[in-house]
């Protein structure tokens, strides 16, 4: 049967706008602009659009190669779900579940990235405050059925005033919702609120219920997916100071030191974590805040190899290793390729203070969790063990001597042939601390089998070199003061079947086969470099080693030291470093040329000798002739004079070029002849050798070198070339400003990075610091016991460093507002917390405001809607730093409303502020002569009066005046002129301004110390205090405002004596009119009333008599009755109230289960929902 | 609270700058064994004198001075700056004052006018023109732009009674991060040759020695007379010639002297001259007497890597204390390299800055 399509539809002969453009046989829209104005329009738009997407250039201070990680910080209310989601995503990055989240948990979530996660106590401002401070991504959760709570809107302009990091909402217990209409309708209202919170369009995740305790699989894969390709743009603060998230701490004082001086005493603190930010400065003693501790002084800083490093990283490090073994010509290489793809293996988690893996650290101890006896999967069963790993921990169990006695004397072997080395003694106290270990116990060597890298100890090695001895020296006297080494350490507990579980523990005894790598190399290359020192001076360690003088320094390392001295020196322990020191001092002290500004020049005769010729250095000037020339005639033995005179020539005839006949030519032969002979002879010891060394050189590593050289080349030329990108050229290949400043920041981050990949590791930590994504371990001396005693995993511990300027103490003066949502205006004088920098702490403001720019002058209370100043003595920070401020951070002092009371950024550090205010005194005047008064009651004194002489008073009529002088006869009256004669009921008024002092207090938020870490009490407010007492306001009466009451004020008549009256002149002349003598009609008129009229008269009266009483009458019932019915209102009024109340209660009861855990506090965790 | 330990220093070595650096980085310090050996114990005059100008200078700074004058504890305050006359002690020259004032001046939060009174000129301390014409560029490489120091009146030594005027108006947060590797080329050489109270001629004589020299060099000269007359040359006769190797990029040799009773204007013009050729025998891109100003702008840069070529000549006793004295207080070490180049011994001076950022400047 023949198919029947449907008949193909022909192309319409239609014109279409795309046809009518070529109706002209070309296409208009090639050729003009069709529509100006529209293209005017979008041109605007898009060149706004671009404008918009510029920020202030910032260099990025984080590494590229290997960043820190990137702080996740999961934020909000209690009960939305911050330990699922944490749970859910790290479920979902490493394969691994946590039981608990305690702390931060690092986890690698990409080929370069790796997060860590935080969860925010809920109910805890401070740790609210902190998170804001350090995360680069808030994962912001909300319940879908509340909205946004107070911790939410209070997190949110928290982090918006420490550089608002990247924020991302998660809202979740949206299958809550019965109906699809109310979830939509809620969904949008919550991302329009959480659009304008944060900026328009940004992301809200809805998560909805909970299955097997975590999230949908599919929507934490989305957020999850969100996260690992979010960027992050450097923030200003976070880009200045180096700072550190603790994700471990140890407390590592001397158990002997609390043994005999008791528990109460100050801590040796090891903290742990990723350094973020800018680099952390290698110097001891460097200041850095510990947020809710307070200062400290880093008393030691280590690098630990990398506990969770990024599949990169380890690439490359296995790349490195090969090249080494390459080097070395030895078999191919035993390290493993690592796969492309990132593998379960790669998918680490770090998180000491949680039970990952089954591992929980606590304070003191390490637990692993050895699942249930005996049953299918159990581990660690003696005599079945699966792995060295399982080994290693039943051996312990099993073991009947104590630890100490166990590893008493235990060494460590770095190299299966070498000897042992012996543990260094534990007492860090001991800093001679010489180690002769024997090295009898094998108690270890069958479990460690390090990895070696490079070559034996036995074979030399070139490339130590570098490492004078006195470096040597140095780093030896470190590794001894410092702690014994702490690793580390990755049990791999795979052997073959099973699950791979990931293990890290910590462990003095402990040294991993992977980690410590690095470590071993340092100490081979150590090891081999006291072999064969050398005797060359390097002039960057010369300079820095302090037992050395400085003419001393220069000597060695110009060679002209003798070999004896050097050796000395080498030897020299820290005693003989001060004596020495002292020493020379006192050479210090005898000679002051220093102090010259004239550098040391040689006597006149010998300059003369010398400089007979500037041929030496003819190269240094532009256009001048070359010099070999002339150097030559001179080396030949020919007058100097002459060849001088021969300049002298040249310059007579003002000519640069000398291409002045046989003259010039002669020269020029001259010096070819001259250039090919001192070529000869320079080259002629070092010929052979040179040829020697080319031979040598493959043709690869020649273009290697010659690659070296054309890339040190490039950079050089074009940093010189670059030096100002040709700025002031209109036409150079920036067009904006925009990208020259980028493109300068990204050449200078290329000279830094090439010039410290130049150096040396020791170097480049010297010179550059840690850097941002090293792992360390901080060493404080002398932290308050209650830190350690009161440690809680759930908050967090952020270690931030403090620049030159914010170790000072002084005023800042900060522009500040109080915050719309906070219900009460703020008092001065009344203690704020404030954070600012990294910072908490309490201290008293003095609101300001400056009076057209003459003065500042105090206000007692911050004003309603607007800026004003604020000076409060406190740690100074720079200029343009914003902060919050808040009144209380007790959570048992917390109302329930809005806590951050005030907003603000500083605007100018000092050590002292000049703040006013008002001051009016008043007086009366009790004697007036013509311009001239004598005041009263103003002063007390003849002194007080002649301190304000001079100053300007007024009545308050406007009269302007000056106090003369004081009178002598009732104390502190005084003379005073005025402009004009006032009058004795004026009121004089001196307006004075009386300087106000800042109370010194500064009060640090120590909350970490504290056992209930919610609960810090500082100063109270005033009102707090004046409410507990039970005292009442003072008032002044005076300041009461009370209805001003004038009295009338007579004036009499002017009278003038008739004798002055008849000598005025008549203009001025009062004119009195002569009294009337005639009766006017109305007085004079007479009123008779007949007798009808009368009767009507009074009869009318008692009439109105009768009816105004009536009407009296009811009014008075009238308004009884509106009484009554006011009173029964009232009372029905009232029983609606009290019902609704009682409905809103019951309601709140069954369906507000929201604030539950705030009643029963510690068993929070367990009422979550669900 | 552990509070920060005093670094502490010994003998009067490097005083003024060991009080500008502990100044730029906020930190106390302790000077201790001031001449204590000395048959004269303790602070100069002229010490004493910088002391009270530094106290003028900063806000908040404390000074105290042991009763023997040996020991000296520095905590200092914010660099304020402001209009201010300092009278300096007959003994020093105003450049001893005007000198550390170059380093502080551009961070301070007002602008800095400060007039100083008393000799201008000496054989040891940093003269007038040195500072105008030696120092100054070394600064506007480092991106302080309005500087000057206005001569009001000179007076040479030994009564003194000249007046100058220093006026730093840019405030800036941060120095330029330098990058020097290249020994510039000398373009011409300028001089001031100046007298005050003796007869013009002297000039002219000085002028005359010092070309006479530097004709060998064969490059532009150009020497200024410069006679003082009147009330506004001083008390007593002096006169001194200051020579500069200008360089295209911005970069000055100087060298400077005065001449004292007896010596002959022709020997000093042409001593200074061997000595400008010394000088700059002696350098790569800065000068001996500004390296240290060089190398102090470079540490308080930003947190990014500046070079800065020296020669193996410039290191010298000098500057290895200057070093050791920035490692005490800022703690940053100078990393020296040699040049890639192999004819030449000079070094390259990498400096990380310490990301200093001037706290003093009101925010605009």
């Amino acid at each position: 049967m023949e198919q029947s399509n449907r008949e193909h539809r022909k192309k319409s002969d239609k014109a279409t706008a795309k046809k009518k453009l070529h109706t002209q046989g070309h296409n208009a829209k090639a050729f003009a602009v069709a529509a100006p104005g529209r293209m005017a329009r979008t041109m605007q738009r898009s060149s706004d659009v671009n404008e918009r997407k510029l920020h202030v250039p910032m260099v990025d201070r984080t590494p590229e190669d290997d960043p820190p990680p990137v702080i996740v910080a999961v934020v909000g209310p209690p009960g939305t779900g911050k330990t699922t989601l944490i749970k859910s995503l790290v479920r979902r990055m490493t394969k691994s579940s946590l039981t608990e989240v305690n702390g931060p948990i690092t986890v690698v979530s990409g080929k370069r990235r790796r997060l860590t996660f935080i969860e925010c106590p809920a109910d805890d401002l401070n740790s609210m405050i902190d998170i804001a401070k350090v995360a680069d991504l808030v994962l912001l959760m909300m319940d879908g059925n509340f909205g946004f709570e107070m911790e939410t809107m209070e997190f949110l302009n928290l982090a918006q005033h420490h550089g608002m990091p990247r924020v991302l909402g998660v809202a979740t217990h949206l299958d809550l919702f019965k109906s699809q209409s109310t979830l939509r309708a809620s969904k949008k209202r919550l991302k329009h609120r959480f659009w304008t919170e944060v900026y328009q369009g940004a992301k809200l995740f809805y998560l909805s219920g909970v299955v097997n305790g975590r999230y949908p699989d599919r929507e934490i894969l989305n957020l999850s997916r969100f996260i690992s390709v979010m960027k992050f743009r450097p923030l200003k603060w976070r880009n200045e100071h180096p700072y550190l998230l603790a994700d471990r701490i140890t407390d590592i004082t001397h158990p002997e030191v609390l043994e005999t001086q008791g528990k109460q005493i100050d801590r040796k603190v090891a903290l742990y974590g990723y350094l973020h930010g800018s680099a952390l400065t290698s110097a001891a003693g460097a200041r850095v805040h510990l947020a809710g501790v307070g200062d400290y002084s880093i008393s030691s800083i280590e690098k630990l190899p990398d506990p969770c490093p990024t599949p990169y990283f380890q690439q490359k490090q296995d790349e490195y290793e090969r090249e080494k073994l390459k080097e070395e010509g030895a078999a191919a290489s035993s390290a493993p390729r690592r796969r492309k793809r990132l593998d379960d293996k790669q998918k680490l988690i770090y998180a000491p203070m949680s039970d990952v893996g089954g591992i929980l650290m606590d304070k003191d101890a390490v637990f692993i969790d050895v699942g249930t006896k005996n049953g299918e999967g159990a581990s660690f069963v003696p005599g079945q063990e699966r792995g060295e790993g399982e080994k290693l921990v039943t051996g312990l169990q099993s073991a009947e001597k104590s630890l100490a006695e166990n590893f008493d004397g235990v060494g460590l072997q770095l190299f299966s042939n070498g000897r042992e080395m012996h543990a260094v003694d534990e007492n860090s106290e001991d800093i001679s601390g010489e180690e002769e270990g024997d090295g009898i116990n094998t108690g270890r060597t069958a479990l460690r089998r390090p990895r070696i890298y490079g070559k034996s100890v036995q074979e030399a090695d070139a490339e130590v070199d570098g490492f004078s001895s006195a470096d040597e020296d140095d780093n030896d006297q470190l590794d001894d003061i410092g702690e014994p080494r702490k690793k580390m350490v990755e049990i791999d507990f795979n052997s073959g079947n099973g699950e791979p579980v990931e293990a890290q523990t910590d462990s003095e005894f402990e040294l991993s086969d992977h980690d410590d790598d690095v470590w071993t190399r340092e100490t081979a290359s150590k090891l081999q470099a006291s072999k064969n020192r050398k005797k060359k001076w390097d002039i960057g360690k010369l300079i820095y080693m302090n037992n050395i003088s400085p003419a001393d320094c220069i000597k060695r390392w110009r060679g002209e030291a003798e070999d004896e001295t050097v050796s000395d020196v080498e030897s020299e322990t820290e005693e003989d470093f001060f004596k020495q020191r002292a020493a020379g001092s006192e050479k210090v002290g005898v000679d002051d040329d220093l102090e010259k500004f004239k550098p040391h020049f040689e006597t006149f005769k010998k300059l003369v000798a010398k400089w007979s010729s500037a041929d030496s250095i003819k190269h240094r000037f532009l256009g001048a002739p070359k010099a070999s020339a002339a150097h030559e005639e001179v080396e030949g033995g020919e007058d100097g004079e002459e060849v001088y005179g021969d300049f002298e020539d040249l310059e007579a005839s003002e000519s640069q070029v000398q291409s002045n006949g046989g003259d010039g030519s002669e020269q020029e032969t001259a010096k070819y002849e001259s250039d090919a002979e001192s070529d000869a002879e320079s080259s002629g010891s070092f010929a052979d050798f040179d040829e020697e060394e080319k031979k040598d050189l493959t043709t690869e590593e020649e273009r290697e070198q010659n690659a070296a050289k054309k890339e040190n080349l490039r950079l050089q030329f074009e940093m010189e070339e670059g030096d100002n990108f040709k700025e002031d050229d209109p036409n150079n290949e920036y067009d904006t400003w925009y990208e020259l400043q980028k493109a300068k920041m990204a050449k200078q981050s290329e000279i830094n990075n090439a010039a410290l990949e130049s150096m040396t590791p020791e170097q480049r930590q010297k010179i550059e610091g840690f850097r941002a994504g090293s792992y360390v371990r901080i060493v404080f001396d002398g932290l308050p016991m209650e830190f350690v005693q009161n440690f809680d995993p759930k908050y967090p511990i952020i270690m931030g460093g403090l620049l030159p300027a914010e170790l000072k103490f002084g005023i800042v003066k900060a522009r500040i507002r109080r915050h719309r949502w906070h219900k009460k205006i703020l008092k001065t004088n009344d203690p704020l917390v404030l954070s600012l920098g990294w910072r908490r702490f309490q201290t008293l403001p003095i609101y300001t405001t400056s009076d057209s720019r003459t003065r500042n002058r105090m206000l007692k209370y911050t004003p309603e809607h607007a800026y004003c100043f604020a000076s409060f003595y406190g740690p100074l920070c720079s200029p343009n730093t914003t902060f919050c401020g808040v009144q209380v951070v007790a959570n048992s002092e917390t109302t329930g409303n809005f806590r951050i009371s005030a907003t603000g950024i500083v605007e100018e550090i000092d050590a002292s502020v000049e703040i006013v205010k008002k001051l009016k005194l008043v007086g009366y005047p009790y004697k007036i002569f013509r311009n001239t008064a004598f005041i009263k009651d103003m002063f007390s004194s003849a002194m007080e009066v002649a301190r304000f002489e001079g100053a300007q008073i007024k009545t308050v009529s406007g009269i302007r005046g000056e106090i003369k002088r004081a009178l002598s006869k009732p104390e502190g009256h005084f003379r005073a002129t005025f402009e004009d004669k006032i009058l004795l009921s004026d009121t004089i008024i001196l307006r004075s301004w009386y300087p106000v002092h800042i109370k010194k207090f500064y009060n640090p938020v120590t909350s970490l110390l504290l056992q209930n870490k919610s609960e810090w009490k500082g100063l109270r407010l005033t009102g707090r205090i004046r409410a507990e007492m039970g005292l009442e306001t003072p008032t002044n009466p005076d300041s009461a405002y009370a209805k001003v009451e004038r009295v009338e004020r007579r004036f009499n008549g002017l009278k003038i004596p008739s004798s002055i009256q008849k000598s005025l002149p008549f203009k001025s002349q009062i004119h009195q009119m002569k009294p009337q003598k005639k009766k006017t009609y109305m007085a004079k008129r007479a009123v008779v009333l007949g007798d009808e009229e009368k009767k009507a008269r009074s009869f009318m009266q008692k009439v109105f008599t009768v009816s105004n009483a009536k009407e009296e009458k009811n009014k008075a019932k009238k308004l009884d009755a509106r009484k009554e019915r006011l009173k029964k209102l009232a009372k029905l009024e009232e029983i609606k109230v009290e019902k609704d109340k009682e409905r809103k209660k019951k309601y709140f009861s069954e369906n507000g289960r929201k604030r539950q855990h705030a009643d029963s506090g510690a068993d929070a965790g367990s009422k979550k929902r669900r | 609270m552990a509070s920060p330990r005093i670094t502490t220093f010994q003998g009067n070595r490097n005083f003024r700058l060991l009080i500008v650096l502990a100044t730029l980085s906020g930190k106390p310090i302790k000077i201790e064994k001031i001449r204590s050996e000395d048959l004269n114990p303790g602070l100069r005059d002229h010490e004493v004198s910088f002391l009270r100008l530094m106290e003028a200078m900063t806000n908040g700074s404390s000074i105290e001075i042991s009763y023997t004058g040996t020991t000296v504890i520095y905590k200092p305050g914010i660099i304020t700056g402001g209009s201010y006359t300092h009278q300096c002690p007959p003994g020093k020259p105003v450049g001893y004052f005007v000198e550390p004032m170059l380093y502080l001046a551009p961070f301070s939060k007002k602008k800095f006018s400060v007039i100083f009174r008393g000799i201008t000129a000496s054989h040891d301390d940093a003269g007038l023109e040195a500072i105008k014409w030696g120092l100054m560029p070394v600064m506007e490489k480092f991106g302080v732009r309005e500087c000057a120091l206005h001569t009001l009146k000179r007076g040479s030594p030994p009564l003194g009674g000249g007046e100058v005027h220093l006026v730093v108006d840019s405030l800036i947060s941060q120095p330029i991060t330098m990058h020097a590797l290249e020994t510039p080329q000398i373009s011409s050489i300028r001089g001031v040759a100046y007298s005050t109270r003796v007869s013009p001629s002297m000039v002219n004589r000085m002028i005359d020695g010092a070309r006479k020299v530097l004709k060998s060099v064969g490059c532009e000269v150009d020497i200024t007379a410069d006679a003082w007359r009147g009330e506004n040359s001083g008390k007593s006769p002096g006169w001194g010639i200051t020579l500069v190797a200008e360089t295209k990029k911005g970069w000055r040799y100087f060298s400077e002297g005065i001449g004292g009773a007896g010596d002959v204007p022709e020997d000093l013009g042409a001593q200074i001259a061997y000595e400008l050729l010394e000088e700059i025998s002696n350098s790569a891109v800065v000068g001996r007497n500004q390296l240290a100003l060089a190398v102090v702008y470079m540490v308080i840069g930003k947190e990014d890597i500046g070079r800065l070529r020296i020669t193996k000549s410039q290191i010298d006793e000098k500057f290895i204390c200057l070093l050791r004295h920035i490692q005490e207080i800022f703690g940053t070490e100078v990393f020296l390299r040699p040049v890639d180049d192999e004819d030449s011994d000079d070094l390259i001076a990498t400096i990380k800055g310490i990301g200093f950022t001037n706290s003093n400047k009101k925010m605009a």
